[in-house]
């Protein structure tokens, strides 16, 4: 009984914030529901979703989304392990080392992709001035290289999330392992790869799927820097729905739009979690 | 060898890490001219862009972003420790309730929004803190539910017990002896929390992008409305970001624990 009175406040908050927008989401989607018509509702059934199919800026988005998160990701992951080992090991000014590499993740996302696009900037900003001295001319944001740099700067901020993760993992490995592959004579890449890689894989497994839930949301960078473009280069599924929502103010369609990442996502998890656990 | 990589990689990543924020301080004291010249670095130091920035209200728009995280956060406490407690020592609804906090903490907010945004509408709300709270509930409470979980599992369950055979019902026994072993967590939660609704642009961005500013929207603003003011955007973004940097400094030792919530032994 007990039990169940402590759960009450959550399960209220998540009946009345969470449960109850999230139905009223999937109705919305199913209906052609526009802020500026609100009068013409009307259900439409799978209409919303069967248009997507022949969007092609929103099909765009789902690839560049897909993109970044398998690029971020991937980049963070073997980044964060490259960092992780070198620190794991570190004795020299550890603490002050860490605390410092660990700030871009608590920085206001909006921040940071402010930060990179004057950083980057072809007038303003250091870098590509800095690049000019040996007569190099880059644009960080033009067709081929917007999505790019939206990434990297994805990297900057959230590589120290992998790195605190896989350096926890590391360091509550046993010993045991690694005294008998030095006994055995083993080098350093052969005990990497044949010890630590398997030991810490349910550590790796959760770090992935915490970043790339998290990248799937990806709208700060863009709304900050490119705003979708050039052209559809770096149009995301976040910033499309806030622009189908709440620019053009067509509620239906956006919503079926955020619940496609929905199902996603959540296939995502399920084979994410059924790895970690094995049955 | 290797100690020599080692250190060069480390040292590589603290200048591409502190780089950016030197650059950002370094323009939010530069004139309008000397901005015109990034690589200049000698140059007569102005603090006009700080006097604008905060002539221009930003620090209205942080109280606000103070007043909805601190809400927020505690609203989240008080509902989510109880409930950690419940899903951790007494396994209430089985392990499916960890599962669905761990979800509902990974719901993109693209999907809330919608209906957020036309409840607030309708309910006359929009554009006020009213409807900016609610959403941040919304991942702020699974994400404290979550980092709860994980500490009470670090707590034993010998504790609950012992305190039970000392005469200590169930309730109390939870408030005057387990909940004491988990105050560090708690106020790591705490901060870890108040610094996602504090960053958050999106919910803020739709919900109350008007009059109800908070920091986020100010900052995302100087992007759209005024051209490029360099000077007094370096500021405002200085103004959101040193806060949490030094918070986050109290936060990092617990993280792990908190993020893995039980899931994961270490």
């Amino acid at each position: 009984m007990t039990r169940w009175v402590f759960m009450a406040p959550l399960l209220a908050l998540f009946a009345v914030f969470f449960a109850y927008p999230f139905g009223y989401s999937v109705w919305i989607s199913f209906t052609n529901l526009t802020i500026t018509k609100q009068g013409q509702t009307k259900f439409v059934g799978f209409d919303q979703y069967l248009g997507l199919l022949s969007n092609s800026t929103y099909l765009a988005s789902l690839r560049n989304t897909f993109m970044f998160v398998i690029a971020a990701v991937g980049l963070e992951l073997v980044l964060g392990m490259v960092i992780a080992l070198a620190l794991h090991r570190q004795t020299w000014l550890k603490n002050v080392t860490r605390s410092v590499l660990l700030t871009p993740m608590f920085v206001t996302p909006i921040a940071v992709g402010l930060m990179f696009r004057f950083l980057l900037n072809q007038q303003l900003g250091l870098i590509p001035r800095i690049l000019s001295v040996f007569g190099i001319t880059i644009d960080f944001f033009g067709p081929r290289l917007a999505l790019p740099s939206i990434i990297a700067i994805d990297v900057w901020q959230w590589t120290p999330l992998m790195i605190l993760m896989l350096l926890a993992g590391l360091q509550s490995l046993p010993e045991e392992p690694y005294e008998a592959a030095r006994v055995d004579g083993a080098d350093a890449w052969f005990t990497f790869r044949n010890v630590t890689l398997p030991l810490l894989r349910p550590v790796i497994v959760v770090a992935i799927i915490i970043r790339a839930l998290d990248a799937f949301k990806v709208f700060e960078y863009v709304i900050a820097i490119t705003k979708g473009g050039p052209g559809t280069a770096t149009e995301t599924i976040q910033y499309q729905v806030y622009k189908t929502g709440f620019q053009f103010f067509r509620l239906g369609e956006a919503a079926a739009m955020a619940l496609v990442l929905v199902v996603i996502v959540f296939i995502i998890v399920i084979i994410g979690y059924r790895r970690m656990v094995p049955r | 060898m290797m100690r020599t990589l080692r250190r060069i990689l480390i040292i590589v990543a603290v200048i591409v890490v502190v780089f950016p924020y030197s650059w950002v301080v370094i323009s939010s004291i530069k004139s309008q001219a000397a901005l015109s010249d990034p690589s200049r670095l000698i140059f007569r130091p102005t603090l006009v862009n700080w006097e604008a920035v905060i002539d221009g209200g930003i620090l209205g728009s942080a109280a606000t972003s103070i007043v909805v995280g601190v809400v927020t956060v505690v609203i989240a406490l008080l509902a989510g420790t109880l409930a950690a407690y419940s899903i951790s020592k007494w396994r209430t609804g089985g392990d499916q309730t960890r599962f669905t906090v761990l979800l509902s903490e990974m719901m993109p907010p693209a999907v809330l929004v919608i209906p957020l945004f036309y409840l607030a509408l309708n309910a006359g709300v929009r554009d006020t803190l009213a409807a900016v709270i609610p959403a941040h509930l919304t991942f702020v409470v699974p994400v404290v539910t979550w980092f709860m979980i994980g500490f009470f599992d670090a707590v034993p369950d010998e504790l609950e017990e012992q305190a039970r055979v000392d005469g200590y019902g169930r309730v109390q026994a939870f408030f005057k002896v387990v909940l004491p072993q988990v105050y560090p967590g708690l106020g790591a939660a705490a901060i870890f929390a108040f610094i996602l609704s504090w960053n958050d642009l999106f919910y803020a961005l739709i919900l109350a992008g008007g009059n109800t500013r908070t920091l986020p929207v100010a900052i995302a603003s100087f992007n759209t409305f005024r051209g490029v003011e360099l000077g007094t955007m370096s500021a405002a973004i200085l103004i959101s970001v040193v806060p949490v940097v030094i918070a986050s400094f109290f936060v990092q030792r617990r993280l792990i624990q908190g993020l893995s919530g039980g899931g994961v032994k270490g």
